[in-house]
């Protein structure tokens, strides 16, 4: 099978791959980026560099699990890199000079205008491709940085002006989540000269409380502090903001570079499709290194042959149109699931399920252990994602509402 | 033990993965640093890559490393001896217990057929043309190497249908036909040509030689050892292994179901827990297995093995044949311990040895000329499907080095 080509171009950036690595302790000196452009990588965002040079604690992560999966979300209290900006402006020029097919993007956060220009300066010299203005990162120890920063769109547009002026290279604005419309500082950014948006930084959180110190964790000296929530997790918000900044008028045409808790090549599909050009990763690396990008690039390829896609270009973007203000869904059916009695192993968490928190559509039959759909259900499918079973309960019946016309209903085929 | 099963000829011993299944077992694995398991897989089927690709949702990517690895993917899970192998180097073992690796690949070769998916495609021809003796998994391995560098591969063959012992030496409850079609398949689609029930001698290879740039020869061991000097071996009801699985395999178990009565198998290798699931699967009033070594050095893998008594055989280690009784036809076995203390008898209507096999006479004191190679069984003495196929692909980096084109 010939592999089709998903290279690129991001903010006038030819990038091999879509995929790269986002500012954070996945990418912070020369050894580790080396290994990720052998290891395929299209790019990276440097690790944040900044005149402030942090001062770490020690434990630093916490994970949040579910049943038997660890890692459903990863929270950070690492901050920016510990090394000087000439140190980094070093490696940055080592890694232009043995990797030049690869994209260097730098992330870089100012804590005053002179700071900002600063680096911009120095790391447009040290050969930077994009420039990556962090106004996000939640757990810094100073309020003159991070997600302090970009919850003001005053602050944003001033500190991107000042980065526009002191570089050439095309300059992105990360944005964070801890916010309600991100929209304002997006916009903030962009008419100050930003050529595009990254989405999202970490949210701000608390994984878990310590029950013997009585504090978040991860302990740091019976003490803990809030700080960012990253992994699959947070993928439902990210896209989430990526789909309201491509809806938005003035925005619609922004690229976009897409992150959060992209960890398969479906995920990356998923920010694709709704309009991001370029790709960002950390957490599912720092589970699983570097590797995981084989599978990303080689799963986006075989879907694209598998779907007749020859170019990124063709998909990018073709969901947005399909999501749509709540008052507009057709409300005119219901889809009524049907149980597969062949497949069913008589649990009843459907039953359960259907009993307590949804219509009492569920019938059950203690007896036989037997499980059967009544009509007062509504199709919601609560059953449906419940179902521990297989393909045991999927929609069935289309019916319409009293009253409504009959139509064509497209649905949903795929369930896993 | 649990409940005895009740399968039918050919009805599958395990049920394939459903995805959320599989998507349940990949997430177990460790993807560990330079995965044990891909290093104990003798063909080099790199499982440890498989399972990443699966545990990242890319189903696809699991079939094309699998194929790419090795060309009969699809058979070799069903048939690898995974506990010796890939699984039993399984790091998750020192957790709980190791991947279900050959589930995983049987998941993804399903999906292979259910995607339509060709991941080895004919390569530009380079003018040379080898023949390959048999078609077995050392030749099927071999020839579609040298197809892959484009190679033009013929394949002769003594039986009716191409997959030498695997579509007629093992069951197709362990081995379904459809999948040894699927594999063939796919060494048809490199370009190799067959032509079936032509039996080449070793005689006719020097002729051969001329026609041909190389010639490979993956006879395997087509002939059963025999316990000739055993007292009433030559009694009737009598019955080598690998004849009794092809005549069950060709008529699809029509020819001996319900009529084999009480079945004594000797031998306690993988070909005798197939001649003891098959057995149980025709109808036998009873089987039993009996062989020399103690069960924990038995030969047959520990999943062959665990499946024949979930089925209810009987095995009985430690004990060797000293003589069949009967009139026309056997009606017992006398057997004695190894270490001689004690003494049994079998009653039994069939006897059937699955003591090994052998090379055929004429290829027995083969002499190689230059650009004659061989690989397999017949080299081995007889192992693995796995290993006659990582064989078969050294045989033909071989040829590629005797042909230059390597």
């Amino acid at each position: 099978m010939a592999k089709p080509d998903i290279s690129i171009h991001f903010l006038g950036v030819k990038c091999e791959n879509p995929f790269f690595l986002s500012s954070s302790p996945v990418c912070h000196n020369y050894e580790m980026i080396a290994k990720a452009f052998e290891t395929g990588w299209g790019g990276i965002f440097y690790k944040t560099v900044g005149v402030f040079i942090p001062d770490e604690c020690s434990p630093r992560f916490d994970i949040h699990s579910k049943e038997q999966t660890p890692w459903v979300g990863f929270k950070n209290m690492e901050q920016i890199s510990e090394l000087s900006y000439q140190e980094n402006a070093e490696i940055i020029r080592r890694l232009k000079r043995d990797y030049p097919n690869k994209v260097l993007g730098v992330s870089i956060m100012g804590s005053n205008d002179e700071e900002w220009a600063l680096l911009a300066r120095a790391m447009t010299e040290a050969g930077a491709d994009i420039l990556e203005l962090n106004f996000s990162c939640p757990q810094m120890t100073s309020h003159a940085m991070g997600s302090d920063v970009g919850q003001s769109p005053e602050l944003v547009e001033r500190y991107t002006r000042i980065v526009v002026e002191n570089t050439t290279l095309p300059v992105l604005a990360k944005m964070t989540p801890n916010i309600g419309h991100m929209e304002e500082p997006a916009l903030a950014a962009i008419r100050a000269g930003a050529s595009g948006i990254s989405a999202i930084n970490t949210v701000k959180s608390i994984c878990n409380i310590d029950l013997e110190h009585f504090t978040a964790k991860p302990v740091v000296n019976a003490k803990s502090s809030i700080s960012g929530y990253s992994g699959a997790a947070v993928k439902p918000i990210a896209l989430r903001f990526i789909a309201q900044l491509k809806q938005d008028k003035d925005l619609k045409d922004v690229p976009i570079s897409g992150i959060g808790g992209i960890e398969t090549w479906q995920d990356a599909v998923e920010f694709l499709l709704l309009g991001s050009t370029n790709l960002q990763v950390t957490t599912s690396v720092m589970q699983y290194g570097y590797r995981i990008v084989e599978d990303m690039i080689n799963g986006l390829q075989h879907y694209m042959v598998a779907n007749g896609f020859n170019r990124l270009e063709d998909f990018i973007g073709k969901a947005i149109p399909n999501i749509i203000p709540a008052e507009d869904l057709d409300r005119d059916f219901q889809i009524i699931p049907k149980i597969d009695e062949s497949k069913c192993v008589g649990c009843a968490r459907c039953y359960i399920s259907c009993y307590d928190s949804a219509h009492q559509a569920i019938d059950w039959d203690p007896a036989t252990r037997k499980v059967s759909i009544n009509d007062r259900c509504v199709g919601c499918h609560l059953c449906v994602n419940v179902c521990p079973v297989y393909a045991c309960i999927l929609p069935d019946r289309v019916q319409f509402k009293a009253g409504r016309k009959p139509h064509d209903v497209k649905r949903q085929h795929h369930y896993q | 033990m649990g409940k005895v099963l009740n399968l039918g000829y050919g009805e599958a011993a395990t049920p394939t993965y459903n995805v959320r299944l599989a998507m349940e077992e990949a997430s177990r694995c460790l993807l560990c640093e330079d995965a044990p398991c891909s290093r104990d897989c003798p063909a080099g089927t790199d499982p440890g890559k498989f399972i990443r690709s699966l545990r990242f949702r890319n189903i696809r990517g699991a079939v094309e490393t699998i194929r790419k690895n090795n060309i009969l993917g699809a058979s070799c899970a069903l048939v690898c001896p995974y506990d010796r192998l890939c699984e039993g180097a399984c790091s998750r073992t020192g957790i709980d217990r190791p991947i279900q690796i050959g589930r995983l690949q049987a998941f993804a070769m399903q999906h292979e057929q259910a995607y339509g998916m060709r991941v080895l495609e004919r390569a530009e021809p380079v003018n040379k043309r080898v023949l390959c003796v048999g078609a077995g998994p050392a030749s099927l391995a071999c020839a579609a190497k040298l197809s892959e560098h484009g190679i033009d591969v013929h394949i002769v063959d003594a039986h009716e249908r191409a997959g030498g012992v695997l579509r007629y030496g093992i069951t197709p409850s362990r081995l379904p036909e459809s999948v040894v079609d699927q594999d063939i398949a796919c060494v048809e689609a490199l370009g190799v040509s067959f032509e079936q029930n032509r039996r080449i001698s070793a005689d006719e290879l020097p002729v051969l030689r001329k026609e041909y740039d190389a010639i490979f020869v993956g006879v395997g061991l087509s002939e059963a050892k025999l316990l000739t000097t055993l007292p009433g071996a030559d009694l009737a009801g009598t019955q080598a292994a690998i004849h009794f699985l092809k005549i069950a395999r060709e008529t699809e178990g029509k020819a001996l179901a319900s009529k084999l009565g009480r079945v004594v198998i000797i031998g306690g290798g993988d070909v005798a827990m197939d001649c003891a699931s098959t057995s149980i699967q025709l109808g036998a009033e009873s089987v039993r297995v009996v062989f020399m070594e103690s069960m924990d050095k038995m030969p047959a893998g520990v999943a062959e093995r665990d499946y024949v008594v979930s089925l209810g055989a009987t095995l009985i280690s430690g004990f060797v044949p000293t003589e069949l009784k009967g009139k026309d036809s056997v009606q017992a076995v006398d057997f004695v311990s190894v270490n001689k203390d004690s003494h049994m008898s079998l009653a039994a209507d069939l006897v059937i040895f699955a003591v090994g096999q052998r090379i055929a006479d004429d290829y027995r004191d083969l002499r190689l000329e230059d650009g004659m190679f061989i690989a397999g069984d017949a080299v081995n003495g007889g192992r693995t499907v796995v290993e006659a196929v990582a064989e078969g692909k050294e045989a033909a980096l071989s040829i590629l080095k005797f042909l230059a084109l390597a």
